[in-house]
């Protein structure tokens, strides 16, 4: 099949609050800032795909529909993808499918998140579980990651500090990022001492929930090729989930264990194989993955074979997968930690892994990078996105 | 250096089951996705562990759970496979599926789109908050209000209410869907993985168009259906498209039965070709979401019946038809088999 | 010309309501929580006895073929103490625990309660995973999932 490019991207800085812009002005502002990172124009978009998870959180069903007219879309291809907080991720797979299934050459990603207007996110958020067995016990996206946390302290021994230093890097990455939305440096006593939302999660190992607009432009490489564009790559693609019941991610007959990521090192695999990548460590400059907590970073990590399973903190601590350090590069840009639009924290993934492979990422800029990975993650730690990318269409291995 | 860009394989649908209940209180949502997609991969001579991809769709206010992926991708066979929720519209999964494959991913898909309307205390609530906050949603918008105000534009001026059981002026209750809890599950397969020997032949999947228009009714001219014809454009582009003047069936979902009747008399059908032979918006129930799509799939079905040698799925969604997604099927994978396909239909459509 | 206005917010409380099916397989369940039972299904393809019961696996797409009534008491697999307030959830501190019911393969998920979580460490150190536990019932039962929960064994 043909390759398939990232022509462009697109993000706005990420905030608490946006009051001047209405939702569709929103995603209009993500959409032009990718397009015109393209050099084209909406006229030559010859599909939309737009992200956008729970409705509920806007507070507008099928909000994707009200975003048309400020998108300038009428009358092109158009469907949303909701994976959860997969669904950037997810939304960029599906443009891909649209390019790479030779109907397309050029595909928009455009999509935006204002959880701020949401008044009781996590209230909303207890409305996933399933109506007859969970939504009476106070599940949301925090508690159920620091169920996975615990077990991951089980696990392999880690601490609360080593949970500490993942937002540590993070925040030192964000304070180079100038859209990043938590970019204040903090020291592991800082957020240790932070308050406790669900032990073993603080509020200093929590993301914000950020108000932003993302966008992207692939484009086929025909298309590419007819016009002497450079884009990005994109090189594997590979999607997975697990069971819905985290009860069935314990035991002695589980298949995949809640605190590590079994399913979503599976994701990985599938891009890899895609990609020709044989040796992730060795091959890939930088990693944009999604972990909206300190704790998912260190089993992000070792799902994507960038160390063995439960050596992430030991060799966090010794200073690696930071900027600067040898290897690759984890979360230059603050990652998911310090900047959390949800429908679009998988587009920003993608569109931080292409500035990064361009050579185009600034003061947070891994020197040399050529190839990069990009994951997400949506439901209760459920479906599992990913990809690989590079600057060139030469073999990574 | 120039890379070789194989043809796309063609895709067909391969089997195709419904679970359609007036009001279902005594399974869940999921379980009746688990059912329906069991059926469905089992008609298509699969398990789960086949397929290569699960693809889903629903809407999370009309069953009342915020990304309701999760709890369906399990009951849908969607463990251990990529799972793909296209939230837009019920056949814009089915458009998706159909990418899928033809951009290499597997061989297999698995399509469920569903919506079960009876767990919603008051669906035309869950419709309202579609109405964006600050205009619409005043105003108290929902499908039936936007279809009304959609046809408002094709009623004879003055013409006094049609009967005594008008929902919404011009409106009446027969001219409007009518709702059940609803799965459809569709299996989609790459030539190579048609099974054979199946009672159905496979529908092939020659073509398909879709598009949104703009969002505020106020901004566009509902009466003129722009989005279907958008779509008809996109299919034109197709690489093998089929004209509607050789469509033998038509299945339609849209807000109203004189939308139906507008799209249908836009298309240039040649005279007497059925269309919604499945039956009325009314008499064949659906909610809005999942409306599309089974009425796409009613095209392949009467394909993979043959009943016709092509046929041609119609649906709109959002407030009065805001887009509109076209789907033709055939019996023949491409085109050179459609005259003798179509002498040998019309048998067929007479008896049906 | 228009001079500058302070930007304005609107106010709007999505008040859906549903009824949701619940199957006859989770309606038996919670019937059970009444008699003070647990019970679950099992698989007869993996075999595994999924708790809380379910009509289907989702592993092995197969419907569940069996009742299987597990124990009232079990081992902890996983927990948090929540102690940050969210709209519309409980006041903390609260504690949640996942557990695997002897008998069972998969494990429940419920409130702890019987622990002083005022005290973090010690409720913490109380709730290790693999410590024991124990499922209580309400007298009062409601006929969902609030029915049980878990205490130290």
């Amino acid at each position: 099949m043909s390759a398939v490019g990232v022509l462009g991207v697109g993000q706005t800085p990420y905030v608490t609050r946006r009051a001047d812009v209405t939702f569709p002005e929103l995603v209009r502002e993500g959409a032009l800032l990718a397009l015109d990172d393209a050099g084209i124009t909406m006229d030559d978009v010859d599909a939309v795909v737009f992200p956008l998870a729970p409705d509920a959180l806007i507070g507008v069903g099928n909000g994707e529909r009200w975003c048309v007219e400020a998108l300038g879309a009428a009358g092109k291809p158009f469907m949303r993808v909701n994976n959860g907080g997969a669904t950037g991720m997810s939304a960029v797979i599906a443009a891909w499918t649209h390019v790479a299934s030779g109907m397309f050459d050029v595909v928009l990603v455009a999509g935006g998140e204002r959880v701020s207007e949401s008044g009781s996110a996590q209230s909303v958020l207890n409305k996933m579980w399933d109506v007859g067995y969970e939504r009476p016990i106070p599940l949301n996206t925090i508690t159920m990651l620091a169920l996975s946390a615990v077990r991951y302290m089980h696990a392999h021994g880690a601490d609360e500090a080593d949970f500490a230093r993942v937002t540590v890097k993070n925040r030192r990455h964000a304070a180079l990022n100038p859209l990043a939305h938590l970019r204040e440096p903090v020291t592991v006593e800082d957020v240790l001492a932070s308050r406790v939302l669900a032990w073993p999660i603080k509020l200093g190992d929590a993301c914000p929930s950020s108000t932003g607009a993302a966008g992207a432009v692939l484009v086929s490489e025909r298309y590419a090729r007819a016009h002497g564009l450079r884009p990005a790559w994109i090189r594997g693609i590979g999607q997975n989930t697990e069971t819905f019941w985290m009860g069935d991610r314990v035991g002695p007959r589980m298949l995949a264990d809640h605190g590590d990521a079994d399913a979503l090192a599976v994701a990985f695999e599938r891009a890899y194989a895609m990609a020709g990548v044989t040796d992730p460590a060795g091959q890939l400059d930088v990693a944009e993955i999604y972990a909206p907590f300190s704790s998912v970073e260190l089993h992000v990590i070792e799902a994507a074979g960038l160390c063995g399973k439960g050596e992430a903190p030991a060799r966090l601590a010794q200073g690696d997968f930071a900027l600067g350090a040898k290897g690759t590069i984890v979360n230059p840009s603050g990652g998911v930690l310090c900047s959390n639009p949800i429908a679009v924290t998988g587009v920003a993934r993608l569109a931080e892994a292409t500035l990064q492979v361009q050579g185009r990422a600034g003061d947070r800029q891994v020197e040399g990078a050529r190839t990069a990975v990009a994951s997400a993650i949506g439901g209760d730690h459920q479906f599992y996105a990913s990809l690989v990318l590079s600057a060139d269409l030469e073999d990574i291995a | 250096m120039t890379r070789s860009e194989p043809a796309p394989p063609r895709v067909a649908v391969v089997s195709c089951v419904r679970d359609v209940v007036a009001r279902e209180e005594g399974r869940s949502l999921e379980e009746m996705i688990f059912e329906t997609s069991h059926r469905a991969l089992a008609a298509a001579g699969l398990t789960a562990a086949d397929v290569g991809g699960v693809v889903l769709s629903g809407n999370d206010q009309t069953d009342g759970r915020v990304i309701s992926c999760m709890t369906s991708a399990g009951p849908a066979g969607g463990v251990g496979r990529d799972v793909t929720m296209i939230a837009s519209s019920g056949e814009h999964a089915l458009v998706y599926s159909w990418l899928r494959l033809r951009s290499g991913q597997g061989e297999t898909v698995l399509v469920v789109g569903w919506g079960k309307p009876s767990e919603s205390v008051s669906p035309e609530h869950a419709e309202l908050v579609s109405a964006e906050p600050y205009v619409l949603r005043a105003v108290g918008m929902n499908d039936t209000i936007a279809a009304a105000l959609q046809a408002s534009r094709w009623a004879a001026p003055g013409a006094p209410p049609a009967a005594d059981d008008v929902v919404a002026w011009p409106l009446t209750a027969a001219d409007l869907p009518a709702r059940a809890d609803c799965v459809y599950a569709a299996v989609l397969a790459v030539e190579s993985a048609v099974p054979a020997g199946a009672s159905t032949g496979p529908a092939w999947i020659r073509g398909a168009g879709w598009s949104t228009d703009r969002y505020e009714p106020g901004a566009r001219d509902p009466a003129a259906q722009a989005a279907l014809h958008a779509a008809l454009a996109h299919l034109d582009r197709g690489d093998d498209p089929v004209p509607a003047a050789s469509w033998e069936a038509v299945e339609i979902a849209a807000p109203s039965e004189p939308a139906v009747a507008h799209a249908a008399s836009a298309l240039g059908l040649p005279a007497g070709t059925p269309v919604n032979a499945s039956g009325s918006l009314r008499d064949a129930p659906a909610p809005a979401h999942v409306a599309g799509l089974a009425r796409l799939l009613a095209a392949a079905t009467t394909v993979s019946e043959g009943r016709a040698g092509v046929a041609a799925g119609i649906g709109f969604n959002g407030f009065a038809g805001q887009g509109a997604t076209v789907m033709v099927f055939g019996r023949d994978a491409v085109s050179g088999g459609d005259a003798v396909s179509g002498r040998d239909t019309v048998a067929g459509r007479d008896a049906a | 010309m228009t001079s500058a206005v302070e930007p304005r917010f609107y106010t709007q409380t999505w008040d859906l309501s549903y009824r949701h099916a619940l199957g006859d397989t989770t309606s038996r369940f919670l019937a059970g929580l009444a008699e003070q039972r647990i019970l679950g299904r099992r698989c007869p393809s993996c075999e595994r006895v999924i708790v809380p019961a379910r009509s289907f696996c989702d592993r092995d797409h197969t419907a569940t073929s069996d009742w299987v009534e597990v124990a009232t008491a079990g081992v902890v697999e996983m927990f948090t103490i929540v102690h940050e307030a969210f709209r519309g959830l409980p006041d903390p501190p609260y504690a949640l625990a996942y557990a695997t019911l002897d008998g069972a393969d998969t494990a429940l998920v419920g409130y702890v309660r019987g622990l002083d979580l005022t005290d973090l460490p010690s409720a913490v150190a109380s709730l290790a995973v693999g410590n024991r536990v124990r499922v209580a019932f309400s007298d009062t039962p409601t006929g969902t999932a609030a029915d049980y929960w878990f205490e130290p064994a």
